[in-house]
């Protein structure tokens, strides 16, 4: 068993939701989620849930090389994004998507998908992906 | 009164993964004639991504389900998922959709197994459990990744999707249930035994014993305990094993071709088993108009079907662009070689 079972469960609500904390003094998300504002020093923050919004690519990077555990999804995209509501910064891997189709500005939305799993027999890790929101895309239809 | 007419159906939902094989692939790899993907009116089957499974195509589902019923999923008390392609086959899948769409922890949420109609299953069950009173809403998923042996004749029509439904009061519904009707009998026509990666099935025998004795008994049943006839019902909804036997069985039970077609996915998609009759469904509720009349019959080997009649309210039109359509999945499509479905399910064997 190579996850620790303890952390898979004690991260999920960031893995499956994209938990944040918004600040309801200056508006803005905190992501990954911290008790203080780190834009305002504000202390009373709300529970926020990223996966609401949809995203707009800012930049992104095709890995080849991929790391124990990824090689059947290889090559990897892993995008910079921002939410379209909050401007909040994700940095996410992209689904349904090949690397040719990627580029700057496409509107993608997140979507619960397989990340990794922990050899034939052990957990299997669930999180949120992107991919191009339905119609944004073309076909190699004929 | 029935219990039925105090439930309706609030939010639906359906999810298709990008990915396309042309049948024409799996004829040319494994030598069957050319015409026998026409033979099954099925072009392409839809392919579920090496990322995807039915608990993320569930998930999509239940999401777009949910946009469309405009509720707090911590009302839903009652998750249920119905699937023959489980990802673990002990921990329940129903729990990580529940926990990924914000309805834990305060809900009912178990997996429910019939081959190809656990989800319908699911479907009656929630009737009941929302007449009674014991839930508000309840969330119902049909979601399966099929699995066929490759060079199977099920390797044709065995493919991926998702469709996703909220029961609820009938005041608050898109459509109403009217009435509904099972029959089941324990019939060998399709099974897979426990560590078998493939279900094996009873070749001709799937058709008439199978399919077509349980749906026609299930349709019978409902339409002797209501009263209504072929001619009441604006749009019919079949299991759809291929884009065949929907048409085969409409036509014996006194239902026009017109009527079967809005609802016939599986010539663009395949079988997605236990969300084959649902997205069906789902594609109809897309168009449907108010005081409409549906009928739905599933079917899952093993063996059994379920006949409902379900009534359109005008509460339908707030919510078909809420969420993105039947249609909308059906066209995002993109065709893949034999190769890459191979590797997206599994098929090539590696050391890991």
């Amino acid at each position: 068993m190579r996850f620790s079972i303890p952390r898979y469960w004690r991260e999920r609500h960031s893995h499956y939701r994209l938990y944040a904390k918004k600040c309801p003094k200056c508006g803005r998300v905190n992501y990954p989620p911290s008790n203080i504002c780190r834009y305002c020093g504000s202390t009373e923050l709300e529970d926020y849930y990223l996966d609401s919004e949809k995203a707009k690519i800012i930049s992104w990077t095709i890995i080849y090389p991929a790391p124990e555990g990824f090689e059947e999804q290889r090559p990897r995209i892993i995008a910079l994004l921002e939410t379209l509501e909050t401007k909040t910064h994700i940095i996410a891997p992209l689904a349904d998507i090949l690397p040719e189709e990627v580029k700057e500005g496409l509107i993608v939305e997140p979507v619960l998908r397989r990340i990794k799993e922990d050899r034939e027999a052990g957990l299997i890790h669930y999180a949120i992906a992107y991919r191009p929101v339905i119609g944004s895309i073309g076909t190699n239809k004929q | 009164m029935r219990p039925e007419t105090s439930v309706g159906i609030i939010g639906w939902g359906s999810y298709i993964p990008r990915w396309r094989l042309p049948l024409s692939e799996i004829a040319k790899l494994w030598g069957f004639a050319p015409e026998t993907p026409r033979g099954l009116n099925v072009v392409e089957k839809a392919v579920a991504g090496r990322d995807e499974d039915a608990v993320t195509m569930g998930w999509e589902a239940a999401r777009n389900a949910l946009l469309r019923a405009g509720i707090d999923p911590k009302e839903i008390e009652a998750v249920w998922f119905g699937t023959e392609s489980k990802p673990y086959a002990v921990k329940p899948s129903a729990t990580i959709i529940a926990e990924a769409l914000g309805i834990t922890p305060d809900t009912m949420a178990t997996d429910l197994e019939f081959a190809c109609r656990a989800g319908s299953e699911a479907l009656r069950i929630s009737i009941g459990a929302v007449a009674s009173g014991l839930v508000k809403y309840a969330l119902v998923i049909g979601s399966d990744t099929a699995q066929a042996n490759p060079g199977d004749i099920l390797e044709f029509t065995a493919s991926s999707a998702a469709t996703a439904l909220i029961t609820g009061p009938a005041r608050e519904a898109a459509a109403v249930f009217e009435a509904s009707h099972t029959y089941v009998t324990d019939t060998p026509d399709f099974w897979r035994r426990a560590h078998q990666p493939y279900p094996l099935h009873g070749e001709g025998f799937t058709g008439e014993p199978a399919y077509f004795h349980h749906i026609v008994n299930a349709v019978k049943g409902l339409l002797e305990q209501t009263g209504l006839e072929p001619n009441d019902f604006d749009y019919v909804v079949f299991h759809q094993p291929n884009g065949k036997f929907p048409l085969a069985v409409a036509k014996r039970l006194g239902f026009p071709k017109e009527k079967v077609l809005p609802g016939l996915v599986a010539p663009y998609i395949g079988n997605s088993y236990n969300s084959s009759a649902l997205i069906g469904l789902s594609r109809i509720l897309d168009i449907a108009k108010p005081g409409q009349r549906i009928l739905l019959a599933p079917f899952g080997s093993g063996a059994g079907s379920d006949a409902y009649s379900i009534v359109v309210t005008d509460k339908i039109l707030e919510k078909q662009d809420k969420a993105p359509k039947v249609d909308d999945y059906i066209n995002r499509k993109y065709l893949i070689d034999y190769a890459t479905y191979a590797k997206f399910r599994g098929i090539i064997t590696r050391i890991r």
